[in-house]
């Protein structure tokens, strides 16, 4: 098994957050999509991916609702309610700002050359 | 943000769905994820079972994923520890035997330390009952040479018109009177006060007024405020008696006002019956004809501090000593200001001993936290096998800690409980017990005194307040970590494996396990050695002090005191004739074998000094002249209260004012100006006044102290009534059955002689005595039963923590005796374990001891700190007492039965 990246908490409600804006999707979708759109680097834990979506439940940020998979199965799909779009925007923005100032802070370093 | 703390309060308020439910869809929703797996493992080549298995794996624990949804819901938290509380007195309430010891233990511990804390909060440390009482502080001009720690008047009113420091400047001088015109005549205690000294500590007049300015210089008006208890006992709480006149020391004065009943003067020995204007003469100038001395309290200006204040006093002595006559001028050599806080000049003495006493008290409550600490080790160290498996379910480690130490904080709690119970009774007791003024309550009194005397009438301010709550609250909490925090990190440490390994089998404990519960043993039998050697420090200089009753017979004596100042005994002759006639009256009661009447008696302090010159040595100026205490005393004196006469006579009758000047020094005073041979010799002293005739000592008595028990012996000359009357006089009365019983026939032989004349302080000679060691016995007491305490506590704990360490090593001693050891050898083999650790407990306790022990020093008379009769003592009544606790499961150990071991494993 790769070793999984560890993520910071508050990068896992994000990440959660920006996949749900596509469209509902049930815990295993999530994972998934996850995996493959960060081309296999992150791999989601479950032991962190459903205590994630329960905690932003109850922060009312996302909303649960039983419905059918797509191989006919009852499926529980985690929907963004409108305070969690709002989230995701803020958040968004405070991501943008942090990369950017840590790429500041990085930079090229000299002699090292890019 | 709103929507959040919305949405968060409707799961805290509906708790969405039923807990059952949720789980269950959680489950739903696993399962669901696992069977995805498991497809997509199927996809890439895996059978269905590796596939499946794999998939699981990858998933990790099921049990901890559900938890931490579970911990995701708002309010989890707080529901957790509600569980936990609920567990923990299922626990305690399973456990009764445990949850008793501990809860007495701890509670008895707390209750002794809030007591004391009461004590300490009430004397020490509330602020007293006056405006702005943290800038008001005591100021005096002390003289060491003269022991003089006063001010005198013409420094008073200089430093009133100079001083920078001080916003105002107040005295008080106090006296004995009689009040007569009101009922029996009554001795009353009269402060003379400034105009300003009320109204400066905030004191009001309930009815009337206090004085205004200028009724306290000399000649001013005869007018007196009283104090609202001689208003209601003596004047029947008269709401018209402003106006009246009553009699004062024969001088008619007018009633012009009655203090309200909460306030008390500042000096609590005194609390003053009656208040008088100080007549205060207006010349700042030493030389004027009349000095007083003056007790002074000022009101420091605001931003001003004590220090401050100190340099400017010690100035304005140092410069007023310009002006002083020669004499004074020497007197004054060395002198020294004091501005302290006038809370810490009123505790004074009491200070020590009651934060010796605080310190002990807290002593005996580490004690009881190590002891309960231990069981909480054992009992942690029997639920091992519980807390393994809680721990295997998926409890965490904060968790399982967190358990223990709500179980410590319920323990504490209710320890708490009983401990405020105690206090409050405790103080109640201490507030409801009277001092009796007649010795027929001799019996009720003894508790009384024994409780009471120490403090005198400051213990009437004792009660548990809100800092007491406070304070209780604190020790609970900290007891909770004391005893909670130990075991609950200790218990939880093991991992998980081997704990659920061994905690089937009975296995020697762990090594650090022991290691913990070893250690505070240790330092219980350490701090219990420190508390038996103080207490035998303290007990040594208690014989010590109880053979400082020498030089008279305390037994069979009862002692009243009568004061002839008023101006009926203006006159020396007038106070000749009141004793005269008195003595005869007593000595005609039946029962009666002596009666005497002296200025002072044993025990009491002296009230005359003077300074003496010698026939044949040029005198030393005035100022360097030696002072010796006077006592004049009636012909029978020595007869009555027991002193020796060791060499010459005693007096007898014929020695009268007009025959030649005699006395009967003490043994310190020959030995110091005679070198013991001092019958026949002569000197001069200014008792008589100057120019008067020398007197010829004619004997030698016994010492005899005065002042308390604790004093020094003071040279002392005794010289006949009849040559030298004074105007207190103390009556001293042998019987040959209970002086008790006298009593009454006293006060009715003094009022026979004059029917206006109070008598007072009647009590037997052997209550004075037990007066005055009232304070160091309470101490002793007190610290005696703390260290017995203490030691209880220790052998307690040995025996708990041995008898532990037996039940868990019943299987090694079963190997043990079944590979053929004795049952001696067993008994050895716990006994010397145990011993090793009470020796090191032991050595440690002498040494802290040792470096404590001189705290104690001003307690301590005719020992030293490091008294080796005390220590040796403390230490082999602790370690035989802690032997002995361990011999039990030693011996238990020993009797094992073998088979039933065998058998049960």
């Amino acid at each position: 098994m790769p070793p999984s990246t560890d993520l910071l908490q508050g990068t896992l409600d994000l990440l959660i957050l920006r996949t749900l804006a596509l469209g509902p999707m049930h815990g295993w979708g999530v994972a998934q999509r996850i995996q493959q759109v960060s081309k296999d680097a992150l791999q989601i834990g479950q032991g962190s991916l459903y205590p994630a979506l329960y905690r932003l439940e109850y922060k009312g940020w996302i909303r649960s609702d039983w419905g059918v998979s797509e191989n006919n199965r009852r499926a529980k799909f985690y929907a963004l309610t409108p305070a969690g779009r709002k989230q995701l925007e803020t958040e968004l923005e405070t991501w943008e700002r942090l990369t950017s100032a840590i790429g500041l802070v990085l930079g090229p370093i000299p002699g090292v050359g890019s | 943000m709103m929507r959040e703390r919305l949405s968060r309060l409707r799961f805290l308020l509906a708790r969405g769905l039923p807990a059952q439910e949720r789980r269950s869809e959680l489950d739903e929703e696993i399962r669901f994820h696992v069977e995805r797996a498991t497809e997509a493992k199927v996809a890439v080549g895996m059978t269905a079972a590796e596939a499946r298995r794999q998939a699981l794996i990858e998933f990790g624990g099921v049990e901890r994923t559900r938890e931490q949804c579970h911990e995701q819901r708002p309010g989890w938290w707080l529901g957790t520890v509600l569980q936990d509380v609920r567990y923990g007195l299922r626990q305690l309430r399973g456990n009764r035997g445990f949850t008793l010891t501990a809860v007495i233990t701890l509670g008895l511990g707390m209750g002794a330390t809030s007591t004391i804390f009461s004590a300490v909060n009430s004397l020490l440390l509330r602020p007293l009952p006056y405006r702005d009482a943290s800038t008001l502080m005591w100021v005096s001009n002390y003289w060491p040479k003269i022991h003089m720690d006063r001010v005198m008047s013409p420094n008073f009113i200089a430093a009133r018109s100079e001083s920078r420091s001080f916003e105002q400047l107040a005295a008080y001088t106090y006296l004995d009177g009689n009040l007569t015109g009101a009922g029996e005549p009554t001795r009353i205690i009269r402060a003379n006060v400034t105009a300003n000294f009320l109204p400066m500590l905030g004191a009001a007049a309930q009815i009337g007024r206090t004085f205004s300015d200028g009724e306290d210089k000399a000649g001013g008006s005869n007018v007196v405020v009283l104090s609202d208890r001689l208003w209601r006992g003596q004047f029947h709480a008269d709401p018209h008696i402003a106006g009246r006149v009553v009699i004062l020391d024969g001088v008619e004065e007018t009633v012009i006002g009655v203090l309200p009943p909460r306030f008390r003067f500042p000096d609590v020995q005194l609390e003053p019956d009656v208040y008088t204007p100080l007549g205060l003469e207006t010349g700042a100038n030493v030389t004027d004809r009349r000095i007083f001395l003056l007790s002074v309290i000022g009101r420091l200006r605001p931003g001003v501090s004590a220090q401050q204040a100190h340099a400017e006093m010690l100035t304005f002595f140092l410069a007023r000593t310009q002006n002083y006559p020669a004499g004074f001028a020497r007197m004054a050599q060395g002198q020294e200001a004091a501005v302290e806080p006038l809370q810490r000049h009123i505790v004074g003495d009491n200070r020590k001993p009651l934060l010796i006493l605080l310190v002990s008290v807290g002593l005996v409550l580490l004690i009881a936290c190590a002891n309960v600490a231990n069981l909480q080790l054992a009992r942690a160290a029997s639920r091992r096998h519980e807390t393994a498996v809680r721990g295997a379910l998926g409890a965490s480690r904060t968790r399982l800690v967190r358990q223990f130490l709500i179980e410590s904080l319920i323990l504490s709690l209710f320890s708490a409980v009983l401990g405020l119970l105690i206090a409050v009774a405790t103080t109640a007791l201490l507030r409801s017990l009277q001092i009796p003024d007649t010795p027929q309550a001799a019996l009720y009194s003894e508790v009384a005194q024994m409780l009471r005397l120490p403090f005198g009438k400051l213990t009437a301010a004792i009660q548990v307040d809100g800092w007491v709550l406070a304070f209780t609250a604190g020790i609970a909490f900290l007891t909770t970590v004391l005893t909670g925090l130990v075991p609950a990190v200790g218990g939880t440490r093991n991992d998980l494996r081997n704990a659920l390994q061994s905690a089937g089998l009975r296995m020697t404990s762990g090594r650090e396990q022991r290691l913990l519960r070893h250690s505070l043993l240790l330092a219980e039998v350490a701090l219990a050695v420190v508390l038996l050697a103080s207490a035998g420090l303290l007990i040594r200089s208690f014989v010590n002090v109880l053979r400082y009753d020498s030089g008279f017979d305390p037994r069979n004596t009862l002692t009243a005191v009568t004061l002839l100042n008023s101006s009926r005994y203006s006159t020396a002759e007038r106070r000749e004739a009141f004793v005269d006639r008195l003595l005869p009256k007593l000595s005609a009661l039946p029962g009666v074998t002596a009666v005497a009447a002296a200025s002072t008696l044993p025990i009491q302090p002296y009230d005359l000094s003077s300074a003496i010159t010698f026939e044949d040595i040029p005198a030393p100026p005035v100022g360097m002249r030696p002072a010796v205490s006077v006592v004049s005393v009636t012909p029978d004196y020595f007869r009555t209260v027991g002193t020796p006469i060791f060499q010459g006579r005693t007096f007898n009758p014929s020695d009268t004012a007009l025959s030649a000047p005699v006395t009967i020094v003490n043994r310190a005073f020959a030995n110091r100006f005679f070198g013991g041979d001092a019958l026949g010799k002569r000197f001069h002293s200014m008792a008589w006044g100057p120019d008067h005739a020398a007197v010829t000592i004619v004997g030698v008595a016994d010492d005899v102290r005065h002042g308390g028990l604790e004093q020094d012996v003071q040279p002392e000359m005794i010289v006949p009534m009849a040559q030298l009357p004074q105007s207190t006089v103390s009556i001293a009365v042998r019987t040959a059955g209970s002086p008790a019983t006298v009593a009454n026939a006293l006060r009715q032989a003094v009022w026979a002689v004059d029917s206006e004349q109070p008598v007072f302080d009647i009590e037997t000679m052997d209550q004075r005595v037990s007066e005055a060691i009232a304070q160091r016995r309470l101490i002793m007491l007190l610290i005696a039963c703390f260290a017995m305490l203490a030691v209880v506590l220790c052998a307690v704990g040995v025996y708990g923590v041995f008898s532990y360490s037996v039940t868990q090593r019943m299987r090694e001693m079963g190997i043990r005796l079944a590979l053929g050891a004795s049952r001696r050898g067993v008994l050895r083999l716990v006994v010397t374990e145990a011993a090793r650790l009470i020796l090191v407990g032991g050595i440690l306790g002498v040494g802290a001891a040792l470096a404590l022990s001189r705290l104690l020093s001003s307690l301590l008379v005719g020992v030293t700190p490091h008294d080796a009769m005390s220590f040796s003592l403390a230490w082999v009544l602790m370690t035989a007492t802690a032997l002995l606790a361990s011999a039990i499961p030693a011996a238990n150990a020993a009797r094992t039965d073998l088979m039933a071991v065998l058998r049960s494993e």
